[in-house]
């Protein structure tokens, strides 16, 4: 196929040809990435590459708020700068362009933003080497056609998105269409590969159905049970399928046919188990703000299952974040941002398991102005944090429920 | 069924899709039938169908989505007179 991506959503394709002219033709870059267009954020990204500048990717979804806080600033079309002469050299073809990209970035950096454990996202940034380390290239890659099923500008989406880049695969965007129109373009446009969230999963697992074009499979982001396993294989009968451990801060890490996984000998000096507990060596790491520590606690409990050599499950986080369809909402966050409105004397942000998303964030507040309304709440929500983490229940009680030793009550 | 108890169900689901739609700041709708789509004609994002199947739940007992896609106000009826 000669398309780089095709995007339903957007009714439009978009062939080598066209990215390649694009480019060509591109006059200026800024280093901010804040779009909802997949196109946008790949050619952007791409630029970057090529130029060898380092660029920020920011949520579509964060709201102009959040940006200033979380860059420093707030006018990011102050940073669009011209390229200079020759920045930017002439691409040739599909494979000049591949080998571009495949050879060294000595300045380039990327950086991301997560769910964040304090309160608000923290900041990631990884260099080439680090972002690419599991991707594969060899010939066998080369006829892929990668159903993309994240958002481009989270860890997960980057992973995939360079997987198929630095192999001059074919993407076709599945994240944020009907569950019908999903299974549509996995068949008619003969998809191989797809990686994506449980949730992704248990959607087409729903509607049923096999698709024997896809060979490999690979999941991640949230726990897996066994029978979800079973499910995913039945729906694609030829497919391998791989689990991933992942984060924002370290990247892919870990891969397993099942839920067990092991340590690959290259990183066996660089994962600690503490009270079972996943500690990641810093040199396995993105950059963050304060990784001055040699070992970063993952938060991710797991069970051990044979020391020599080592295997383990994932167990739980150990952290309390509460996973929305594989996004992540501290409650502390949103507990902060709640406390904020004036007439709110207490506030608890919690889980409530749920069919469609895994889990919905609901709260439960204490006023002292008897006036304040629902709406009122989720209005000043909408203008400080991301919709998928303001609380969809949201009840008025009279006293809050905690633990006996006075913690709040998460779900 | 019997057509008065449909009537009724019709409304109170109406009243919760509106919950729904209000906390998002869109407008409430008039009326909604059988045939009419969740995502389609509502407007409803993921998000919005897991606030939907919350307050269902909290009024009826049952989980709408647990065991299979729901895409229409008539298959959430025809789930609700199943499990009654």
């Amino acid at each position: 196929m000669n398309i780089f991506l095709k995007d339903n959503k957007k009714n439009q394709i978009y062939h080598w040809e066209f990215l390649i002219s694009d480019i060509n033709e591109t006059k200026s870059f800024n280093p901010y990435c804040y779009t909802d267009d997949y196109y946008a954020v790949f050619k952007q990204i791409i630029v970057s590459l090529l130029i060898n500048e380092k660029i920020v990717l920011l949520d579509a979804d964060f709201s102009p708020t959040e940006v200033a806080h979380l860059t420093g600033v707030s006018e990011l079309g102050a940073f669009t700068k011209p390229l200079i002469e020759n920045q930017l050299q002439k691409i040739q073809n599909l494979d000049d362009l591949i080998q571009k990209l495949n050879g060294s970035h000595p300045q380039w950096a990327i950086t991301l933003f997560t769910s964040g454990t304090t309160g608000i996202p923290k900041k990631v940034s990884h260099d080439f080497s680090s972002i690419t380390r599991h991707v594969k290239k060899s010939s066998r890659q080369k006829n892929c056609t990668w159903g993309f099923a994240y958002h481009p500008t989270h860890m997960a989406g980057l992973q995939v998105f360079l997987q198929a880049l630095l192999n001059g695969n074919t993407i076709i965007r599945l994240f944020g269409l009907d569950t019908q129109d999903i299974c549509e373009e996995i068949k008619t446009c003969h998809i191989t590969h797809i990686s994506a969230t449980p949730t992704f999963y248990k959607l087409l697992i729903a509607i049923g159905g096999q698709y024997s074009s896809v060979i490999r499979v690979s999941s991640g982001g949230e726990k897996q049970n066994p029978k979800l396993f079973e499910d995913i294989q039945s729906l694609f009968p030829n497919a391998k399928i791989t689990n991933i451990y992942a984060s924002t801060e370290v990247g892919a890490l870990f891969a397993s046919e099942n839920d067990i996984f092991s340590v690959k000998a290259a990183f066996v000096d660089q994962v600690k188990f503490v009270e079972n507990e996943l500690w990641v060596h810093h040199s396995l790491m993105g950059e963050t703000e304060n990784n001055s520590d040699e070992w970063y606690p993952s938060g991710d409990m797991v069970e051990i299952i044979s020391n020599d050599p080592i295997q383990f499950r994932f167990v739980n986080r150990k952290n309390e974040m509460i996973n929305v369809g594989g996004y992540k909402v501290n409650p502390h966050e949103v507990e902060e941002a709640i406390m904020n409105i004036e007439g709110i004397s207490q506030v608890r942000v919690f889980a409530k398991s749920n069919s469609v998303l895994g889990n919905i964030v609901c709260c439960e507040v204490m006023v002292t102005r008897q006036n304040i309304t629902e709406a009122d709440i989720r209005e000043y929500l909408q203008s400080k944090i991301q919709e998928f983490k303001i609380p969809r229940i949201i009840s008025f009680v009279d006293a809050i429920s905690t633990t006996r030793t006075g913690k709040l009550i998460r779900s | 069924m019997n057509p008065l108890i449909e009537i009724n169900m019709l409304e109170s689901i109406l009243e919760i899709v509106n919950t729904v739609r209000q906390n998002r700041g869109k407008e409430k709708l008039v009326a909604i039938h059988n045939e009419t789509h969740l995502k389609n004609d509502i407007g409803f994002d993921s998000l919005d169908l897991a606030e939907l199947t919350v307050r269902i739940e909290a009024k009826y007992n049952i989980d709408i989505f647990e065991n299979k896609i729901v895409n229409t106000i008539g298959e959430i009826i025809e789930i609700l007179e199943e499990g009654k």
